[in-house]
């Protein structure tokens, strides 16, 4: 038995553009995923985690590197690698003119089961994912979140050890969000699965995950538990202050860093949001400051604000979490 | 394989969960290939039993070679009905008791009681047996666009009056040159004379040089295999409507790519070749289905199909297997269903028409038959003539089968080469 349900190593893909240009998606990435746990590749959209995933799961042929699930390489024995995997894409991919027990059907048979074994299981996972009563109707007929329901059954039909899930809370509603998470911990705890999770959502990704991969611009810059990657920030703060199209000057910020006690970082960003009447945008100026104990900082960088005659309109003070790692790591923002 | 079978299986299921596949699976097709057969001349019997041709003759000669001539029209085309001389009990000259008077005769021929006038004059005999210039009258009101049968006739018998006369006097001039006969008197020439004719006649009726031709458009040829113009609308409007099953394929594989299941099934324990294996079967069997579907309509209607079934089934088999080949090669070129649904419909179109789906390529110039074969239309409808209206079998079609095999092997070869999952 593998220690690691999922190793990586040097996994790298190169897509030519329609102009000749060559585009690195994914450049040497090595991780693995131990058995039983939760793992997540964090990254904005376009980082690279559909490509590395999809290398993983054998549609997309690696330019470089190999992968491994249970010890079956994805380039050599991928057909053992996939009997071990399960799929849960982002997009509904089923038949909506079928039903959803046509659908459990058709692609229990692509896994390899059939009659009665097939009957039973597609029962199960009808069951599990509470849609028993509604197994006759077409998917067309469906809601986004019993769609979502489906196309995570068809993943586990076959009980497979690893399930790998791409952006899974896409498009529905706060209680189909809910109800997934709360599948996916399921999926860990009673099915005894390894669950490759990937999402650009920072909470979701916080609340599930054993340990998370945070990947940017198709590089793998971090790996470690949520605990391990709030360590490399620190304990530091952010504290936004809202300045609205007021000027600030480079003098205001170096006062914040020098005046105020555990500043360690002051930045100015210019943003843009509607006006009241939502026709217009308004300039919407922003101060991020990196404080230690940002709460006590609070009231000497009103008054310093102040002092120099600028108003802060709003003050929201955020604890460290994976966004504040990833701004971090990268110097941006994690939806940016 | 059991993997290319379910996944054949669930398209299908796919497929005909969809009601309005009968629209174009079978109400379309039926009511368009009834439609171009009648164009092309169904209701036409193919048999020698059919419609009569009425031909009035005014025999005004009334002599052994005025008969001889009438005689010789008839031989020339078994439909000729010449009136009154062959008129029966039950009236097909449609003239009752009626003589026929040139009046008469010229208004039945207004009226399209008859298709034709001959009229023989007085003397006609003598003038040919004097080596004199004849002449027969033939009026018409046959359609100047449609074959004319009745003139063809007409003329045929002409030219074996004139040749047997010219044979005649060959035969005077050579015998008086070499002076190797000689007549007592007059009637031991005349005797002499009429064997000479007869014998050119007897070799005219032998017939020493035939020419076999068919007008598939109304004009049939084996014996009882029904209608013409839908032998020739049943497989065209069927193998076009192949195309039109067939090549959706494009559009089919865009979609499960878009909504992501071909990429699903990638993901699962089955090699590529399965998952297309699989797709192109399904439109395989729905290609064999629409011509079941129009062959089948065709037996209800009586149609015959030649004496070789195998033959005709592995042409099928050949032909849907191309359009397979070459919807896969299209899918590979396209990239939204718009696109595939534009350049499906275009292709069918303009395949079906070039490939003599609607009429028979033998109607249209030679340099349009050429490049009509660019299409597999035009291969399969080779066979189907072969196989349909001359009694052939598998070896006079193998020619169409080998190309159509080619293509679809070169197709095939393009596709598989150029076909991504993902």
């Amino acid at each position: 038995m593998h220690q690691n349900m999922v190793e990586v190593r040097d996994l790298s893909k190169t897509f030519k553009r329609s102009n000749g240009e060559m585009l690195d998606a994914v450049k040497n990435v090595s991780f693995d995923i131990r058995q039983g746990e939760i793992f997540s590749l964090l990254g904005p959209n376009g980082a690279g985690k559909t490509t590395t995933i999809s290398m993983i799961s054998g549609l997309l042929t690696p330019t470089h590197g190999d992968a491994t699930i249970g010890g079956h390489s994805i380039t050599r024995q991928p057909l053992e690698a996939k009997k071990l995997l399960g799929v849960v894409p982002q997009e509904i991919a089923l038949y909506p003119t079928l039903s959803a027990r046509q659908n459990l059907e058709f692609f229990g048979k692509m896994y390899g089961l059939s009659g009665a074994a097939l009957s039973k299981r597609a029962d199960e996972v009808l069951e599990f994912i509470d849609l028993k009563d509604r197994q006759h109707d077409k998917i067309e007929s469906f809601s986004g979140g019993m769609k979502r329901r489906v196309n995570i059954g068809v993943g586990l039909l076959h009980q497979p050890r690893l399930i790998y899930m791409d952006e899974p809370t896409v498009g529905i509603d706060p209680q189909s969000r809910r109800r997934i998470l709360d599948t996916v911990k399921q999926m860990q705890t009673e099915m005894g699965m390894t669950v490759l999770y990937t999402s650009h959502l920072m909470e979701e990704v916080q609340e599930i995950s054993d340990r998370v991969g945070i990947i940017d611009h198709g590089e793998l810059i971090a790996v470690g538990t949520v605990g391990d990657l709030i360590q490399k920030v620190g304990e530091e703060d952010r504290l936004i202050l809202k300045v609205g199209s007021q000027v600030v000057s480079e003098l205001l910020l170096t006062r914040f860093r020098h005046e105020v006690e555990g500043v360690t970082g002051a930045t100015h960003e210019q943003a843009h949001s509607n006006g009241s009447d939502g026709s217009a945008t308004q300039p919407d100026g922003l101060i991020i400051v990196i404080a230690r104990r940002g709460r006590r900082a609070l009231p000497d960088l009103i008054r310093v604000a102040n002092d120099s005659g600028l108003d802060i309109v709003s003050v929201e003070v955020r604890e460290p979490d994976l966004e504040a790692v990833f701004l971090h790591l990268t110097g941006r923002e994690l939806r940016d | 394989m059991r993997a290319i079978l379910d996944i054949a299986w669930n398209e299908l299921r796919i497929l005909f969960s969809d009601k309005g596949i009968w629209l174009n699976l079978v109400i379309l097709p039926i009511l368009i290939s009834v439609a171009v057969g009648f164009a092309n001349g169904g209701g036409a019997s193919s048999s020698t039993e059919g419609p009569r041709l009425v031909v009035d003759v005014i025999d005004a000669d009334n002599s052994t070679l005025s008969q001889q001539f009438l005689a010789d029209v008839r031989a020339a085309n078994a439909r000729v009905l010449l009136c009154p001389i062959d008129n029966d009990e039950a009236d097909a000259c449609g003239m009752g008791e009626t003589a026929l008077l040139p009046e008469v005769a010229q208004n039945r021929l207004e009226d399209e009681a008859s298709l034709a006038l001959i009229e023989i004059p007085a003397g006609f005999g003598e003038s040919v047996l004097s080596g004199q210039q004849a002449t027969v009258l033939y009026r018409s009101n046959e359609d100047i666009t449609a074959p004319q049968y009745i003139l063809q006739a007409v003329q045929v018998a002409a030219q074996r009056a004139g040749g047997a006369q010219a044979a005649v006097s060959v035969a005077n001039e050579v015998a008086s040159d070499l002076s190797i006969l000689e007549f007592s008197d007059e009637a031991d020439h005349a005797t002499f004379e009429q064997g000479v004719r007869e014998e050119a006649q007897a070799l005219w009726a032998s017939d020493p040089i035939t020419v076999e031709y068919v007008l598939a458009s109304v004009e049939p040829q084996a014996e009882g295999t029904g209608n013409a113009g839908f032998q020739q609308s049943i497989p065209g409007i069927g193998s076009m409507y192949v195309l039109f099953t067939v090549l959706p394929l494009a559009a089919m594989m865009i979609r499960e790519r878009k909504q992501w299941t071909l990429q699903r099934l990638v993901t699962m324990p089955l090699s590529r070749g399965q998952i297309l294996g699989g797709k192109l079967l399904a439109r395989f069997v729905m290609g064999m289905i629409q011509y079941g579907v129009m062959f089948g309509f065709g037996l209800a209607l009586g149609i015959r199909y030649g004496n070789d079934p195998f033959a005709l089934i592995l042409l099928m088999v050949v032909f849907t297997l191309c359009v397979t080949s070459l919807a896969l090669a299209v899918t590979t070129l396209l990239k939204t269903e718009p696109q595939a649904d534009g350049i499906t419909l275009f292709m069918s179109l303009t395949l079906a028409p070039l490939g003599g789906a609607w009429w028979p390529l033998d109607i249209v110039p030679e340099w349009m038959r050429v490049i009509g074969h660019i299409s597999p239309i035009a291969w399969v409808m080779d066979g189907f003539h072969s196989l349909i209206f001359f009694n052939g079998n598998l070896g006079t079609i193998i020619v169409p089968i080998l190309v159509l095999l080619a293509m679809g092997a070169a197709f095939f070869a393009f596709g598989v080469a150029r076909f991504r999952f993902e």
